[in-house]
């Protein structure tokens, strides 16, 4: 069995899954990855208990992958228009 | 080809803009063809800049990457076909449909064997309103609905009124809320189904689904509710809400389209007459092959909707106040269509008085938002919800649906403030109706001159 990941593991993942966030080339999809890692994250923040922070931390490890591949899926379709919230505002 | 080198022609030379006025045939062909280019696209006549900011979650949603993630291996590999018993390819397919099945369980509380997928919440509808009463058509011939149901579900029962049944549709109150007493005096011995939906998709509002049931368990009638709006957003049990048949649908939960399911109670059991006949899949009550990728995404949207439950419907209640909010900060004569109280927070039916929906949604063109359901948007009336509502007719007419969703971001509520704010500012200046009313004349006392 993993033992509990340990704090520096636990920032890491954070911070991977918000680097891997700002790659999605859809505006809406890029946004809710980075809101939900945050908020996600700090839901759990005074999880105290061994085994529930060993599983919500393999829970994220499974979303950096999803969110990995989807990065990618998504990069192969671009839509030729950005939407009109990435477009600066007059 | 043609219609590029016509625009050319359009912006260069005034000798160029001559030949384009002698060429207006040509040049009204290729104005109804869409062209893309670095700033802008244009469709339907309408230049934006941008793809618009989607408000129209009723309408559909997009599909959560979670979701395409658990699809995308059956439309690669695992492409086999689940009723196939002799090979992997179909063990494999056959694992993947039982396991959705069980997530699409588990979120409404039944059993997976209660649970037979379907083509969508139109289908599931009308195997339940049809298939029913065609199953006990020797003892029951009435049916009871709401004026406000989906139009599959009113076809079904326009469809079975010309068979000889007898339907009963009820009148809402004037926050869309049906009255459960005009039900009970409604249903007759020989009453064969109620159905009701959960969650209205154009006015949002929340019907009393546990009440009926009671109702309809007391009084031993099957109670069909259409939850497509409903599933994910409130939390559904079919044992608190004594239903006997839902329909649910995959993509307004951020999953695919073309997939649905029907939760058919086993204890007491009800029965239907199948809409599809064929190989005996779904047992017997839908035959075709069960198309595996779209199941698997319904399951998981379903999974999804499970967890994330709370956390959406926390932000979306935000967000709706924000939008009512901005929107009320700066403008008047603005009426919300439904009840307050019992509404979904994601859907708002706003209603601008003084002015038109049409020209409304033209200028709103970087927003998606619909007026009307997206089914019944071909035809000019006004939408037959609004109408059972009681709304006046030029109130229906400017009645706009904001749908808020999990991906929905606050700058995009504050975007949409702004521009409906100044959309419907400016069309208000230019409205006489408005400038008498700023006067203190009474519209409704007006007597309008005949031509």
């Amino acid at each position: 069995m993993a033992s509990t990941p340990s704090k520096s593991q636990i920032l890491s993942l954070f911070r991977s899954l918000l680097r891997t966030a700002r790659d999605f080339s859809d505006y809406n999809i890029r946004e809710y990855t980075k809101r939900r890692t945050i908020d996600g994250f700090r839901h759990n923040r005074h999880v105290s208990d061994p085994s529930s922070i060993a599983a919500a931390y393999s829970d994220a490890e499974s979303q950096l992958q999803i969110a990995r591949r989807q990065v990618i899926v998504y990069s192969l379709y671009v839509p030729k228009l950005k939407s009109v919230m990435e477009i600066k505002h007059a | 080809m043609a219609s590029r080198l016509l625009q050319t022609l359009k912006t260069t030379s005034p000798t160029c803009r001559l030949l384009s006025h002698l060429s207006t045939a040509t040049a009204a062909v290729a104005a109804k063809e869409s062209y893309e280019d670095a700033d802008g696209i244009s469709m339907k006549g309408v230049k934006i800049s941008g793809r618009p900011l989607y408000l129209d979650v009723q309408a559909t949603s997009p599909v959560d990457p979670r979701v395409l993630d658990a699809m995308l291996p059956y439309y690669l590999s695992s492409f086999g076909n689940p009723h196939s018993r002799t090979h992997l390819y179909g063990w494999e397919s056959e694992l993947a449909v039982e396991k959705a099945r069980a997530q699409v369980a588990a979120l409404i509380n039944a059993s997976p064997k209660e649970i037979v997928f379907t083509s969508g919440a139109t289908e599931s509808n009308n195997i339940s309103v049809k298939g029913v009463m065609h199953f006990y058509k020797d003892k029951k011939r009435h049916v009871i609905t709401t004026q406000t149901e989906h139009k599959c579900v009113l076809d079904s029962c326009r469809h079975l009124q010309q068979e000889g049944f007898e339907v009963t549709y009820l009148p809402v109150g004037s926050d869309g809320i049906v009255d459960i007493d005009q039900i009970r005096s409604a249903i007759r011995p020989d009453t064969g189904l109620v159905s009701v939906m959960a969650v209205n998709n154009e006015i949002g509002v929340i019907q009393p689904i546990e009440e009926i049931g009671k109702m309809c368990k007391e009084l031993g009638v099957p109670f069909h509710t259409d939850a497509a709006q409903a599933l994910g957003k409130i939390p559904i049990d079919v044992e608190k809400m004594n239903v006997s048949l839902m329909s649910l649908s995959g993509h307004k939960i951020y999953g695919p389209k073309g997939v649905g399911a029907l939760y058919m109670r086993r204890r007491p059991r009800i029965r239907v007459e199948p809409q599809m006949n064929g190989g005996g899949q779904e047992r017997g009550i839908r035959s075709g092959t069960v198309p595996t990728p779209l199941v698997v995404g319904m399951g998981a949207a379903c999974e999804l909707a499970m967890k994330e439950m709370e956390y959406d419907d926390e932000r979306i209640t935000a967000l709706q106040k924000r939008l009512l909010n901005g929107i009320n900060a700066k403008l008047d004569g603005v009426v919300v269509n439904g009840s307050r109280e019992r509404r979904y927070a994601g859907n708002l039916n706003l209603s601008f008085a003084y002015v038109e929906g049409e020209s409304l949604l033209m200028g709103l063109k970087e927003v998606a938002v619909s007026s009307g359901s997206a089914c019944t948007s071909a035809s000019l009336e006004p939408s037959y919800v609004l109408r059972a509502l009681g709304v006046d007719e030029d109130m229906a007419h400017t009645s706009i649906r904001f749908g808020i969703g999990r991906f929905t971001t606050d700058a995009e509520i504050d975007r949409a403030v702004e521009l409906t704010v100044q959309q419907v500012e400016k069309l208000r200046e230019m409205s006489p109706l408005y400038e008498m009313v700023k006067e203190g004349i009474d519209i409704k006392s007006i007597q309008w001159a005949q031509h």
